[in-house]
C-alpha cells in the first residue's frame, strides 16, 4: 500500500516559485496515484481567492494548476479556518472545493498522513 | 531505517550544511539513505561553479564528494534547476546557453524521483530556509 | 502518530513557530535548529510559548546552533547532536520541517 504524502503550502501565490513548486508536487503525486492530501495554511490561503488576476505581473496564474489538481487524483483539499480569519477572508468563495479545518483537525490531519511536507 | 532526505536550500544556507552532516549521520548509524533530491533552491547546493573562499566551507564539493564516496543517488530536479539557471551539458546544449553548473554525480530528473524516494523509504526528512 | 517538528526560522521575524505551536499533536515534539534557537531567548514571549507548552511535548534544539548563539536552554529542553537528531526521527512517525 502507498504512503500518503500530505503537502502543507504557506506562501502566497506570488512571492515566489514556492506555491508553484508546492503544487507541482502534488500534480506530480497525483499523476503517479499517490494519496496526496493539500492543506493551505498561512499566506497560502491568499492562492485561493477567486479574484485574482496576475496578467500584470507578468507572474503564472495558478489558476489552471489548482483546477487541476481533482483531474489528477488530488481530492483531499483543505484550508486553514484561522489563516483565513486571520487574512479577512471568512467569507471568501473558493476558486476551489476545499474543506475548512480548525487548528485541532489540522493536528488530526496531519497525524493521518505518512509523510509530510511543509513549504 | 531507510532515508529520503530533500533539499530545499542553497549551499549558503545553513540548513543546507545542517542537511549533510545529518545525511553524514544517518550512514554513521548504519542507515540507508534511499535517495538525495535537491528542489527548490537546493539545485544550487549542486552546483559545479560555486566558488568558496578558503577558510570557508565549500559545501558543493562537500555535497559531491559524499554522493561520490558513498555512492548515494543524488538526484537534482530538472524543472527546478532550469528555472534557476542550473544546466547538465545536455540541457546547456539543448536550450542553447553558454556554460554548464551541473556534472556528475548529479543527475537531473523530475518530481517522481521525489515521489518513489518517499515511497521506499521510512523517514522522508526536508531541509530549507535558514 | 507523533511527529517530530523541525523549526530553523528566528521566531521574531517569521509566524513559522506561532503557526507549529498551535497545531502540535498531544505526543509530538519540538526541535529548534539554525535561528529558530532564539526562540529560547530568556524574558521573551517566545520562549515563554515554549515554557507553556504541555509537558507531553519534547523540546529539542541542536547543540551546535544553542552553543553559537549563547543562548540559554530551559530544563526540559533536550540538547541533541547529530546522531540523536537521527536517532529522533527514527523515534518519531514523521519529521515534518517547517521550511
Amino acid at each position: 500500500m502507498s504512503k500518503s504524502l500530505l503537502i502543507i503550502s504557506r506562501q502566497a501565490p506570488w512571492s515566489g516559485p514556492s506555491a508553484r513548486e508546492a503544487l507541482d508536487i502534488a500534480l506530480a503525486g497525483g499523476a503517479f496515484d499517490l494519496p496526496i492530501g493539500l492543506l493551505f495554511l498561512d499566506d497560502g490561503v491568499f492562492q485561493l481567492s477567486s479574484a485574482q488576476q496576475p496578467g500584470n505581473l507578468q507572474q503564472k496564474d495558478l489558476g489552471a494548476n489548482l483546477q487541476a489538481l481533482p483531474m489528477f487524483g488530488v481530492e483531499a483539499l483543505y484550508v486553514a479556518q484561522r489563516s483565513l480569519a486571520e487574512r479577512g477572508l471568512q467569507d471568501q468563495t473558493s476558486s476551489l472545493a476545499v474543506e475548512r479545518l480548525d487548528d485541532s483537525s489540522i493536528s488530526a490531519l496531519i497525524d493521518r498522513y505518512d509523510q509530510v511536507i511543509t513549504l | 531505517m531507510k532515508f529520503a532526505i530533500a533539499l530545499f536550500s542553497p549551499p549558503h544556507a545553513p540548513s543546507s550544511r545542517r542537511a549533510l552532516r545529518f545525511a553524514q549521520a544517518a550512514l554513521a548509524g548504519g542507515h540507508e539513505i534511499v535517495r538525495l533530491f535537491f528542489y527548490q533552491d537546493g539545485v544550487h547546493s549542486a552546483s559545479s561553479n560555486v566558488v568558496c573562499a578558503q577558510d570557508e566551507v565549500d559545501l558543493p564539493r562537500e555535497w559531491r564528494e559524499f554522493v561520490q564516496t558513498q555512492q548515494l543517488d543524488g538526484v537534482v530536479c530538472i524543472a527546478a534547476a532550469l528555472r534557476r539557471g542550473v544546466l547538465n551539458d545536455d540541457e546547456t546544449q539543448r536550450y542553447s546557453r553558454t556554460a554548464a553548473n551541473l556534472d556528475a554525480p548529479w543527475e537531473l530528473s523530475g518530481l517522481g524521483q521525489l515521489h518513489e524516494a518517499a515511497q521506499l523509504a521510512d523517514r522522508l526528512v526536508c531541509f530549507g530556509g535558514p | 502518530m507523533a511527529t517530530l517538528h523541525v523549526l530553523s526560522h528566528s521566531p521574531f521575524t517569521d509566524s513559522r513557530l506561532s503557526s507549529c505551536l498551535r497545531l502540535l499533536g498531544s505526543q509530538d515534539a519540538l526541535l529548534l535548529c539554525g535561528d529558530a534557537v532564539y526562540a529560547l531567548q530568556a524574558g521573551s514571549a517566545q520562549r515563554q510559548a515554549l515554557e507553556l507548552m504541555p509537558e507531553a511535548i519534547a523540546l529539542y534544539a541542536l547543540d551546535e546552533d544553542v552553543q553559537a548563539r549563547g543562548v540559554a536552554h530551559p530544563t526540559r529542553l533536550t540538547l541533541v547532536d547529530y546522531p540523536a537528531f537521527v536517532a529522533l526521527s527514527c523515534q518519531y512517525d514523521k519529521v515534518n520541517t517547517w521550511l
